[in-house]
């Protein structure tokens, strides 16, 4: 009995270690099929250009993919241009689909998705150094062509399905999950038109379904190895905070008050201001300056898509006091007051602000804050600050 | 003398009866009167003995310019009819029916229907639906929901309803897309009106409601008639729930379906077999109905066709899964072949040849058989997207998408 238990563990133990060696001779031939790990390894990027086919309509399309597995594409989904964009880890993109303009951050099951996007060649090329798993599931025939099927793991615990051509080593199918309006849903890839190109092998055709849909990649040209800014696969800023970027940096700020005895400018104060996104889509302003006390002033500024209006809300730590401002940019020009600001169903009682920003230049912009005792019909100046970019 | 009498007779009565079955061929030929053909199966009658396809490729004939829409092509006679339209700007336009020559697609005339249905996701503009011909008469429905019954002659309206304004219907979220039956005096169709009129038997003379039934929204697909049982049929597929009605508007039996709101339209396979297929989960179900009572008699995932319905023939079951060309077995639903790079194209057959017109506008012959695909010619008919089924009469084949129409000779 004993022995039997022995024979049945070493038989299973052998199998095991067959079938390891099994996989990774399949997927050291897959490799090879690919182009070579020597060649992959000198690809930095690539820059893709081709045909991309949604809802039956074939629209250009392009993206770039690093061997940090970055990934960043613009191309168009039906009436929509879209942009998406990955670092490796996380992403993001810009889909009007979804009822919204900006740019918006890609969830866990979406950022599954682009990690499958992002792999330059497939992901075995050193999948066991980037901690996915492989397992030899058999080799079948599907669809009339005879495979070896692999289940392969990702750290994430996300799975994928790939049946690699018994006969050619190359990758005919990949069952995954995609995602359809953010929800995960079963997709099935095909793979079909290798060509080489530079020593490597890649598929020039990519067909894809999931749900109802339909997806085709057509690749036209690929770039190696091009120059490449990080910036792009950084998250952008939605364009109406985009028109605010000029006030980010470091700033010497000349503070000055209105004399309305002499009817003219005066110097107050001269310090020093940072403004920098303190979230992707907020600028976030620290000052502090000497009107007739210290002020240290913390001004936040985001915009609100639904009202269309920019949000100023600026926090007085002399005072402890929060104040928000509605506003809008004309003609360069931003304006935000709160005159139409209700707390707790009331309108504060205290006097009303404007804030008003002028760029002059990339290296200057003014601030003018003005006050108002009639719920703005009348402004009255208060203090103006001057902005000069520090030199370093 | 009795004899040869009799032998006379029995001559004359075959002499009648070929004569008879040629005109019954020759009719049948002629036309393509409704939404997927003679008896809404997507199948023509017609031969294609003698095309040597090694030689063979489909010969272009005409091709016109068309506005935007979804209609087939639809043929009585040396006429052709359906729905085009016209934009002025982005949010003004026209829907017509209109009328051509066969021979040339030559436009004979053309009568505005509704104001143009723009479709909110850009997938295309224009009327989603066929019209439906009888003797004299066509009738037509908007994208926006105006039912309308012309004369054939010129396309002056007899009869128009405004299925939104007169009964409450809701516009469906892409359209009215439901193409109306004809069946002896009454058009008959959903409506998806309030007050019990989701489906609606119409006197086709006037327009006033003969028979009405149900609740609920218009759905994306259309009505069958069929005989089963020997009795004739109106089937609808709403909701999750499949109808059946006699002529006089009886409910017949009632289904509950696996799935809702599916866009290809019921399928007739085997006599008494309906074959029903949506993109969701389980993707098809074939229903039996015996005596009034319908069942379940297999169901699978092997095909999940979204917007256009498959084809049957000879026991298997042809069509688009998602956006793959498929054959599947009508008795156990077991895929025997598949063919991917057509997009979601759409497909007719003509004999055992299937006609198959690709997403992209390419025309593909393909054996109806369940063996293997095989292609035996194609041809780029259309360029752009295309997403109307063929038509096909006296051995041409017609087929349009959103910008243009074209005629190609197969026999």
């Amino acid at each position: 009995m004993k022995s039997k238990l022995i024979w049945s563990l070493l038989l299973v133990l052998c199998f095991g270690v067959i079938q390891a060696q099994e996989l990774d001779e399949i997927i050291s031939k897959h490799i090879e099929a690919r182009g070579g790990a020597e060649n992959w390894a000198k690809v930095n990027n690539m820059k893709i250009t081709g045909r991309f086919t949604a809802f039956s309509v074939e629209e250009d399309w392009m993206a770039i993919k690093t061997n940090k597995g970055q990934y960043y594409s613009e191309l168009h989904l039906g009436k929509h241009a879209v942009i998406e964009a990955f670092d490796g880890e996380h992403g993001w993109t810009i889909d009007p689909w979804h009822e919204i303009s900006f740019p918006r951050i890609l969830s866990k099951d979406e950022d599954n998705v682009f990690q499958q996007k992002s792999s330059l060649m497939t992901p075995f090329l050193d999948y066991k150094e980037k901690g996915l798993v492989a397992k030899l599931i058999g080799k079948q025939d599907l669809e009339g062509v005879e495979v070896y099927t692999i289940k392969l793991t990702r750290p994430s615990g996300k799975y994928e399905t790939w049946y690699i051509d018994a006969n050619t080593y190359l990758e005919y199918r990949r069952d995954s999950y995609w995602v359809d309006f953010t929800y995960p849903t079963p997709a099935e890839s095909y793979f079909e038109d290798f060509r080489e190109i530079n020593g490597l092998v890649i598929p020039y055709y990519e067909e894809k379904m999931f749900s109802q849909r339909n997806r085709v990649l057509l690749i036209e040209d690929i770039l190696f190895n091009i120059e490449l800014d990080e910036e792009l696969f950084e998250m952008a800023k939605s364009s109406e905070m985009e028109a605010l970027s000029f006030m980010k940096g470091s700033w010497d700020v000349e503070v000055q008050g209105w004399s309305g005895r002499a009817n003219k400018w005066y110097p107050m104060d001269a310090t020093t201001s940072t403004i920098k996104y303190a979230a992707n889509n907020m600028l976030e302003e620290k000052i502090r300056y000497k009107t007739d006390f210290v002020m240290p002033i913390v001004s936040q500024y985001s915009y609100h898509a639904g009202s269309g209006k920019y949000r100023v809300c600026v926090y007085n730590d002399f005072s402890g006091e929060t104040e928000m401002f509605i506003g809008q940019i004309s003609d360069s020009t931003f304006t935000a007051d709160n005159t139409k600001m209700i707390y707790g169903g009331m309108q504060d009682p205290q006097a009303f602000g404007k804030v008003t920003i002028t760029p002059e230049d990339s290296d200057h912009f003014n601030v003018l804050i003005e006050n108002s005792f009639d719920k703005g019909e009348n402004w009255n100046p208060g203090n103006k600050l001057i902005y000069t970019r520090k030199s370093n | 003398m009795n004899k040869y009498f009799t032998r006379l007779s029995i001559l004359w009565l075959l002499m009648i009866g070929l004569v008879s079955l040629g005109i019954a061929q020759e009719e049948s030929a002629n036309k393509w009167t409704q939404f997927r053909g003679e008896d809404r199966s997507g199948k023509s009658m017609e031969s294609l003995d003698g095309v040597d396809w090694s030689t063979s490729k489909p010969e272009l004939v005409w091709k016109h310019e068309l506005g935007s829409g979804f209609a087939e092509l639809t043929m009585m006679g040396n006429r052709m009819y359906t729905m085009t339209s016209q934009t002025i700007d982005s949010t003004t336009g026209s829907e017509f029916l209109a009328a051509y020559e066969v021979e040339t697609g030559k436009e004979l005339w053309r009568q505005k229907v509704d104001s143009i249905y723009f479709d909110p996701d850009g997938w295309g503009d224009g009327s989603r639906t066929t019209p439906s011909i009888d003797d004299e008469h066509i009738y037509c429905l908007s994208g926006h929901g105006k039912l309308s019954a012309h004369h054939l002659k010129d396309g002056a309206i007899i009869w128009q309803i405004d299925l939104k304004a007169k009964y409450g219907s809701a516009e469906p979220r892409w359209g009215f897309s439901t193409s109306p039956i004809i069946l002896e005096g009454l058009l008959i169709m959903e409506v998806g009106g309030a007050e019990n009129k989701a489906f609606v038997a119409f006197d086709k003379e006037n327009g006033e409601i003969v028979w009405n039934y149900g609740k609920g929204n218009a759905s994306f697909n259309s009505p069958l008639l069929t005989t089963i049982d020997e009795q004739l049929q109106i089937i609808f597929a709403n909701g999750k729930t499949l109808y059946s009605f006699n002529p006089k508007g009886d409910t017949l039996w009632t289904y509950a379906m696996p799935f809702g709101g599916i866009t290809a339209m019921p399928l007739l396979i085997k006599n008494n077999k309906i074959f029903l297929s949506g993109i969701r989960n389980p993707g098809f179900v074939i229903v039996e109905i015996n005596d009034h009572k319908a069942t379940e008699f297999i169901r699978g995932t092997s095909m999940k066709t979204d917007f256009n319905t498959a084809v049957y023939h000879d026991g298997y079951i042809y069509g688009f899964h998602v956006a793959s060309l498929r054959c599947i077995s009508a008795e156990t639903g077991e895929a025997k072949w598949t063919k991917r790079g057509f997009g979601k194209g759409s497909l007719m057959i003509v004999d055992d040849q299937l006609l198959v017109l690709s997403d992209k506008g390419k025309l593909i012959i393909v054996e109806a058989k369940p063996d293997a695909y095989v292609e035996k010619t194609s041809v780029q008919a259309l360029e752009g997207k295309s997403w109307t089924a063929p038509s096909f009469v006296n051995g041409k084949v017609y087929v349009r998408n959103l910008t243009h129409m074209a005629c190609y000779k197969i026999k």
